[in-house]
């Protein structure tokens, strides 16, 4: 399992702020990411590209490989301070 | 010798005068010391707070990787960069910087730098509310513009 994590605009678009789920087939962000914001990228509440992606806290692209016990997040581009 | 660095996010509070009194009490004698206070604006009434979400662990990592790049780049004996996260009502100290140097434009350029940095890649989300509700805030453009000053 891995434990996914939502901050700023995409913790409001994903309707919650953690989840955990399997990895999914194929095991890449991407693919997690079209199925947990299918709903959102499908009604264009938000493009691919507003959804930045983490992998155990560093910043990653959407080819980036999960695995079982990784800690995922996605969120909206940096606001900074 | 590397500079001694201060970071940290603080959830419940951030005193400027309190913050300058330590920094000053330990980098004094370095010849020049900096700060600046970064406030929540209020504009006039229309912003009644910022919500500050954050990371655990990769927010304070950005801050921190900003303040060791500040370090590398110029020639001072400390840094502190003390920066809020949560609920920040206006009015209310939202970032901390203090630079210490032996010479004064090391640790103005120190401050600059790092305070441009935090403005745009320190890894916090920034939500306004107000008059006119709430709303996620996007980077702005002349953050981006003072960005590439250091590039």
């Amino acid at each position: 399992m891995i434990e996914v994590l939502f901050f700023g605009k995409m913790a409001d678009v994903a309707g919650r702020r953690s989840l955990t789920i399997g990895v999914p087939d194929g095991g890449t962000l991407h693919v997690l990411r079209d199925r947990i914001f299918a709903d959102a990228l499908a009604q264009g509440q938000v493009t691919a590209q507003d959804i930045r992606m983490s992998v155990n806290k560093v910043v990653a692209t959407s080819d980036r490989r999960i695995d079982d016990g990784d800690e995922v997040a996605f969120f909206s581009i940096f606001s900074g301070g | 010798m590397m500079a001694r660095l201060d970071v940290r996010l603080l959830e419940d509070g951030l005193d400027p005068a309190a913050a300058y009194a330590v920094f000053d009490r330990a980098e004094g004698s370095a010849g020049a010391v900096v700060s600046f206070t970064g406030v929540v604006r209020g504009e006039s009434g229309a912003v009644d707070y910022l919500f500050l979400d954050w990371y655990p662990g990769m927010t304070e990592a950005s801050l921190q990787e900003i303040a060791e790049a500040a370090a590398q780049r110029f020639d001072i004996t400390a840094l502190s960069v003390l920066h809020r996260c949560g609920k920040v009502m206006a009015g209310e100290t939202i970032v901390f910087v203090a630079a210490a140097s032996a010479h004064r434009r090391a640790a103005f350029e120190a401050a600059d730098y790092a305070m441009d940095r935090l403005k745009s890649e320190a890894a916090l989300w920034k939500r306004e509310a107000g008059r006119d509700g709430e709303h996620w805030v996007e980077p702005r453009a002349a953050d981006a513009k003072d960005l590439k000053r250091w590039t």
